[in-house]
């Protein structure tokens, strides 16, 4: 009886140690068969690179065709809002999430030894490259991860640069703009553009107020023109009477967010895409 | 009848005949410094200038469509928050009615949310104040059954406390439902209220209701000074209490209604302003009408200018500061009323 519970004590504490060292290394499989991705970056690279049938969820974002470039391959994918009992439930044998987003279903999902991958924001396109490359390689399919950075590769190097380094505003609902540092500046960058938010005032959440933008002397603001059909204030913001006389004096350009919500090789099309706006605005100067 | 009445209720003290076109100067010259206040430094004047003179440079823009837009509508919204505030504590003879403590101002947040985030408001631009004076009415209609059947003063506010969160849970049941994903964010505007990035439009979609509603419930200001007499020496003075009732009713929700629809649920202005115009006009509500829209507007553009000054960014939304203000003052008010009971 003692014996017994001797034993019973050691296998505890042989379980706990265990699962600590679960928690602090869970070993990623060489051959994932149940993917769930818990963050909107994730699903685009997931659904881009892994099989279809190595795919057990992605987020319900994946599906927004406003916030996603891959809604299209996220349909008939099943979806969860990145709660950690829907994803215990689809027993994963990886989960990919987003180093900024539900970070307590994150922190109980490692907890329990799940393999995990987490996914910062790369500020650059050397970022971009390194993490298309770490998801391709979770996922089992390194060749994959390669071609699709050769799509970036590609897409930025038939880029022709902006002929003058223009002065680009960028403004998303609510006057959420692309701070300096981030993906997007570099994306504005390498269109051979300013990005002005550099140098006005931005709030601490980075939302500039609609006068600091009005007077930013931008030769380009770059907002989501194509707009979701459904109305919210932050949304109604893009079409304040200020914006609209920018809009008619030809100083917008309507780039849809979706391109580059997320790292991936669709950025380089936002790059392709500024630096047209550039010449024409050029040409119209 | 009424005549031997009327040296008591013409007669005024001397500080209550200035106090009108000085309260109106202070808004005059609060509306300017409104509009001299803001995110961006350039020549106002010059910029006035440029839009007098139709010349559609940015500066003119700015001016035009943020500054001075924002400042009207501080001192619209500001005025009918204030006037409906004093009708509401002359008629109910309730010195804690406000429209926002009342729930008349969260009963206005759900109807021009249900009517905005369905869409409708896009179809028809007027949909929206109209949603605001549907919601607002109900609430208002609401109160007023309360009150005629004889519910105390307590009772009506904690009928308005009841009314305000039952409204405030559906406003936000409303913006989850709502397809927009920013949509559901969005309930601290419509709670706190907020004049940021609003455009003229919103001006001429609530200037001509308000007036209305402020026409409504300015006439009834003989009827107020009679009614705190009591409803049968009201009466029997020759006033018509129904259509005092639904002059009342349909100017608050008019007035309100289309405020809050512009500028989300701004609290406890109309429940303090009364109070701070009372010690110069005395206790005859119907002098202290007019002082308390202008106050009211007053508060408002000391609060929208205030907000813009501190260095809190995401702004401030009005309401924390009127209710920064008006909450101790509630609470200094109840204190002040139970050593008098």
């Amino acid at each position: 009886m003692r014996n017994l519970a001797l034993l019973s004590a050691a296998t505890l504490a042989a379980c706990l140690a265990a699962g600590i060292v679960a928690a602090a290394e869970a070993p990623l499989p060489a051959h994932p068969v149940r993917v769930v991705s818990m963050n909107l970056c994730a699903d685009e690279l997931v659904l881009r690179l892994a099989d279809r049938d190595q795919i057990a969820a992605v987020t319900w974002l994946a599906r927004d065709p406003r916030g996603s470039s891959v809604f299209a391959e996220a349909a008939g994918v099943p979806l969860t809002r990145g709660l950690s009992e829907e994803v215990i439930a689809l027993k994963p044998d990886l989960v990919i999430a987003g180093a900024f987003t539900t970070r307590s279903a994150v922190g109980m999902l490692k907890r329990i030894g799940m393999p995990m991958l987490e996914l910062g924001l790369p500020g650059d396109f050397e970022g971009v490259r390194a993490q298309i490359r770490t998801v391709a390689k979770a996922l089992g399919h390194p060749d994959r991860g390669e071609a699709l950075v050769a799509d970036l590769d590609r897409g930025l190097e038939t880029v022709a640069a902006a002929p003058r380094p223009l002065r680009a505003l960028v403004m998303r609902p609510n006057g959420f703009t692309v701070a300096p540092g981030s993906l997007g500046d570099a994306v504005i960058r390498a269109a051979g553009l300013v990005n002005v938010a550099a140098e006005i005032g931005r709030d601490r959440s980075g939302q500039v107020p609609l006068e600091a933008a009005a007077f930013a002397e931008a030769d380009l603001i770059v907002l989501d023109d194509s707009g979701s059909g459904t109305p919210s204030l932050a949304d109604a913001l893009l079409h304040h009477p200020v914006l609209e006389q920018l809009r008619r004096e030809g100083r917008t350009v309507s780039i849809p967010n979706r391109l580059w919500n997320c790292p991936g090789s669709q950025v380089a099309e936002v790059v392709k895409r500024l630096a047209k706006a550039a010449r024409e605005r050029t040409v119209l100067q | 009848m009424s005549a031997p009445l009327r040296p008591a209720i013409v007669e005024r003290s001397r500080p209550g005949r200035l106090l009108v076109p000085a309260l109106a100067i202070l808004v005059g010259m609060l509306v300017l410094a409104s509009i001299a206040c803001g995110y961006a430094a350039f020549d106002v004047s010059a910029a006035f200038a440029d839009w007098l003179a139709g010349r559609n440079t940015l500066p003119a823009l700015v001016l035009s469509e943020l500054r001075i837009p924002r400042a009207l509508l501080g001192a619209l919204v500001g005025f009918s928050l204030g006037l409906t505030g004093a009708v509401m504590q002359g008629y109910l003879r309730n010195p804690l009615a406000d429209p926002g403590i009342l729930g008349i101002s969260s009963a206005a947040a759900l109807g021009a949310v249900i009517v905005f985030y369905s869409g409708m408001a896009g179809a028809l631009s007027l949909a929206l104040p109209l949603g605001g004076i549907a919601g607002a009415a109900g609430a208002a209609l609401a109160i007023n059954l309360l009150a005629m059947r004889g519910t105390g003063t307590l009772g009506l506010i904690l009928a308005g406390v009841g009314l305000s969160s039952l409204a405030g849970a559906l406003t936000a049941l409303a913006l989850n439902f709502a397809p927009n994903p920013y949509a559901a964010l969005e309930i601290v505007f419509w709670l706190m209220g907020s004049l940021t990035d609003r455009s003229m439009d919103h001006v001429w979609l609530c200037l001509p209701l308000m007036l209305v509603g402020w026409l409504l419930m300015l006439s009834t200001g003989r009827a107020l000074d009679a009614l705190s007499l009591g409803e049968d020496t009201a009466a029997s003075l020759g006033f018509d209490l129904v259509s005092v009732r639904l002059r009342i009713v349909t100017g608050a929700a008019l007035a309100v209604g289309s405020g809050v629809a512009v500028s989300g649920a701004i609290g406890f202005v109309g429940l303090v302003v009364p109070h701070l115009v009372r010690p110069l006009v005395g206790a005859r509500p119907s002098a202290s009408l007019l002082p308390s829209g202008f106050a009211g507007a007053a508060l408002v553009l000391v609060a929208d200018i205030a907000v813009r000054l501190l260095p809190t960014r995401p702004e401030l939304k009005l309401g924390v500061v009127t209710a920064l203000v008006g909450a101790p003052f509630l609470i200094g008010l109840l204190f002040h009323h139970r050593g008098r009971g």
